[in-house]
């Protein structure tokens, strides 16, 4: 580190906000400080979050076509498998990532501190290091970008012994014989039918009746019912009030209409909460919402001049790719360079089995904007890539306006949904008629047809107005 | 006890022996009591129930006993005193029942090394100690929390066997040693012993991992990460416990400056805060080792 301690810009924490803040702000020019807690960079995205569990999904996805292709193989997985056995590649790709990473930060002359970052006043940050020592430094700007951790709720006893959160999940040491997860949101729901998958068998309970609110329930019911093909269980419209090691051979999971369900572990996966305890942010003048987030304007300024925030510390959609377009928006709006324009047209990934993943208006919320609209749904045992690969329980639908003509949202459920999103989007992005799908020829055979099958059922629907 | 740092010449015949005894896999190791291996066999098959547990700690009388003083003692039933055998099972659980049964056959008597008895007893105490602070380690650090017990446990299993080596090679060639020289031997020959004790008792690969890298947890791989929750948890443990007495023992600041806990990146207040489960691990000794 350089003795002189002004920066132009202070970034806290090295996950993808973080990082490409730094980057961003560094390859201008400008002298900045990433300032990391942990060894590590990469934040919960690679360490506890993205890259683990996907790590885990690619094993859960052989395992489990392996297993439907009994006829070529009569594939049984071993009672007593240890779960790093599936998480096998995991030191590679962590390695891997990390070199990446911290070479391209060198590379961009970022500074890399290693410690725990305190604000004492709006431009001035307290850094304390693992050993002990403290010292500070001072920028004419500083990004916010310390992430998440779990919620854990008073009822539910976490130990990462018997209850994990999912920062702990994959320490377990065994794969075990049954899993009760706690949630229906993107971490539990990916989870949940990973675990299925691998043959463990998952009861998911929740107080909703559906797993996924955000999205259609056509969607989420052909999750539902891919997870319950698999073996899995799922309890909607059941609430958990309190969750225990029984001290002797299962978790308990207590309902508020006198159930007990038993698992040998469980994980809870009840939302995350802003990493901001350790942060010192009344120093800085800075306040919580009451989500306990850090609010920001549409520059991603923070309430205090200079002080900008991004990624999970501000809230939803809480995603890596989103946290790095943030980071870098942070940037270029606190050194004044022009950001571009910030399509909000985000696509989700919700990386269960099968995949989910949309983008744009779901039809839901296309009808309460737009009252009638036009859909068209594709299934893919109906296209050739989808018999041929026996993807069954997948769909894929286009919402459009009321006139059938501009696309207002594109969901996907099945194999391949968080890669073909992204023709949807693009058609978002370029304001694109559904009819550019059926004018396009598409690869045979794709599930990408989809899109066409889709295109054509809303053109039919059209010419019926 | 204190070691020298190094050994005199005189016993350079004695390390040849020592080594070429563990270069052959000549060593001695101890047959791990049958029920202890069957608890621990049992508790980590996905099959088996609760009722085999049961029955299985009925047949060992000794085992039997100590589960239920440690299911009567204050930590784990403050109010109400246990009768049942299978309440008491149930009471602390098949995974504390093989962490009991584990933990009690690895007691002085499965080592013969006459005159040091008492070395032992203390030594065992530490490793002990070290499973329960690494368990509170790996929790607080987010990693395996079921492996640190038994890898806490077992990282120093060479030390009473590099005795009892180092007694018998010397009692064979008309050797005397002196207490500084057998625990000397003991110090340089320990960690190669334990690794061939581990692999012998067909300990999962973790826990010979940890036994194998102790010294050096840059080259564990996969086991670095629970290697340095086991050293960590060795460093909490001398600072409670030292064979000279309390004033030997590592102070606080030793401790919290310790290199492994920074590279577990454990900042100092959460080193204070695990500090803080100090009497839920004394607890948890006395209860194991009423
Ligand atoms: C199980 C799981 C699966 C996920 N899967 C996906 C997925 O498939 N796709 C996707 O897009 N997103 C996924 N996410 C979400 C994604 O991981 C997060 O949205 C993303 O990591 C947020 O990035 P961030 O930079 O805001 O924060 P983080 O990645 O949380 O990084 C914050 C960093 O700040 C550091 N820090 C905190 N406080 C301080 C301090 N005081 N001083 C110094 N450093 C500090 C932390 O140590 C951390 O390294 C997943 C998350 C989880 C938990």
């Amino acid at each position: 580190m350089s003795n002189n301690n002004q920066y132009d810009m202070l970034i806290v924490g090295s996950g993808p906000a973080g990082q490409k803040a730094a980057l961003h702000a560094a390859q201008s020019g400008s002298r900045v400080a990433l300032i990391e807690k942990t060894r590590e960079l990469g934040g919960s995205c690679v360490h506890r979050g993205t890259i683990p569990s996907k790590t885990l999904r690619e094993n859960a996805l052989r395992v489990k076509n392996m297993r439907m292709n009994a006829e070529l193989a009569n594939f049984e997985l071993p009672e007593d498998v240890e779960l790093a056995t599936l998480i096998n590649r995991l030191n590679d790709v962590l390695l891997a990532h990390d070199t990446y990473m911290r070479r391209q930060l060198e590379r961009s002359s970022v500074e890399l501190i290693h410690g725990r970052a305190r604000f004492i006043s709006s431009t001035e940050i307290e850094v304390i290091t693992v050993a002990g020592e403290k010292f500070s430094l001072t920028g004419e700007c500083i990004v916010i970008a310390c992430g998440s951790h779990p919620h854990h709720p008073d009822n539910i006893a976490i130990d990462h012994e018997h209850l994990f959160d999912s920062d702990s999940v994959l320490s377990m040491m065994y794969l075990p014989k049954s899993l009760i997860v706690l949630g229906g949101g993107v971490i539990a729901s990916e989870y949940a039918s990973i675990f299925q998958a691998l043959g463990v068998e998952v009861t998911m309970i929740d107080k909703y009746p559906l797993p996924l609110g955000f999205l259609d329930s056509d969607l989420t019911e052909t999750f539902v019912n891919g997870f319950k093909h698999m073996g899995g269980t799922w309890l909607g419209e059941t609430v958990v009030t309190r969750a225990y090691w029984n001290g002797f051979d299962a978790v308990i999971a207590e309902t508020e209409d006198g159930r007990q369900i038993k698992g040998e572990k469980l994980l809870c996966a009840a939302g995350r909460i802003a990493n901001v305890k350790e942060l010192g942010i009344e120093n800085a003048n800075l306040k919580l919402n009451d989500r306990g987030l850090i609010s920001v304007d549409e520059n991603l300024q923070t309430n205090i001049l200079g002080i900008y925030a991004a990624g999970d510390v501000i809230g939803p959609p809480s995603l890596a790719s989103a946290s790095m377009e943030q980071g870098r928006r942070a940037a270029c709006n606190a050194l004044d360079m022009p950001p571009g324009i910030m399509h909000n047209i985000i696509p989700t990934g919700i990386y269960s089995i099968p995949e989910l993943s949309s983008v744009g208006l779901s039809e839901t919320q296309a009808r309460e904007q737009y009252g009638r609209v036009l859909v068209g749904v594709a299934r893919f045992d109906e296209i050739a890539r989808g018999q041929i690969s026996g993807i069954q329980n997948g769909m894929l639908k286009i919402v459009c306006d009321p006139a059938g003509k501009k696309v207002l949202g594109v969901m996907i459920v099945g194999e391949g949904a968080t890669e073909l999103i992204h023709i949807g989007q693009m058609a978002l992005l370029s304001d694109a008629r559904v009819d550019l799908f059926v004018e396009s020829i598409f690869n045979f055979p794709t599930l990408a047809e989809a899109y066409r099958a889709a295109a054509l059922d809303i053109v039919h629907q059209r010419k019926k107005l | 006890m204190t070691a020298p740092n190094r050994l005199p010449d005189r016993l350079l015949p004695l390390q040849a022996a020592i080594l070429e005894q563990i270069n052959a896999h000549h060593i001695d190791v101890p047959m791990l009591p049958e029920v202890a291996g069957k608890v621990v066999r049992l508790t980590q098959d996905v099959d088996s129930d609760a009722s085999e547990l049961a029955t299985l700690i009925q047949s060992d009388q000794t085992l039997a006993a100590h589960v239920m003083r440690i299911a009567n003692s204050a930590l784990y039933s403050p109010n109400s005193s246990l009768v049942s055998l299978q309440q008491a099972s149930a009471r602390l659980g098949m995974k504390l029942i093989s962490e009991i049964a584990l933990a009690a056959s690895i007691n002085s008597s499965l080592f013969n090394t006459p005159g040091y008895e008492e070395h032992i007893q203390y030594e065992i105490r530490c490793s002990l100690m070290t499973g329960l602070w690494a368990k509170e380690i790996a929790r607080v650090s987010r990693r395996n929390v079921e492996a640190a017990f038994i890898t806490g446990l077992l990282h120093a299993i060479g030390r009473p066997i590099a005795v009892q080596t180092a007694l018998k090679v010397a009692a064979e060639s008309n050797t005397t040693l002196d207490t500084a020289e057998v625990l000397a031997l003991e110090d340089k020959f320990q960690r190669q012993i334990g690794v061939q004790v581990v692999e012998q008792w067909e300990m999962p690969r973790l826990v010979v991992d940890v036994v194998r890298f102790f010294d050096c947890y840059n080259d564990a791989g996969a086991a670095r990460n629970q290697t340095m929750i086991a050293i960590a948890a060795e460093a909490f443990t001398h600072h409670f416990m030292s064979e000279q007495g309390d004033n030997n023992c590592i102070s606080r600041e030793e401790l919290v400056s310790q290199v492994v806990l920074a590279e577990l990146n454990l900042y100092r207040d959460e080193v204070l805060e695990l500090l803080e489960k100090q009497d839920l691990v004394k607890s948890a000794m006395e209860a194991m080792t009423a």
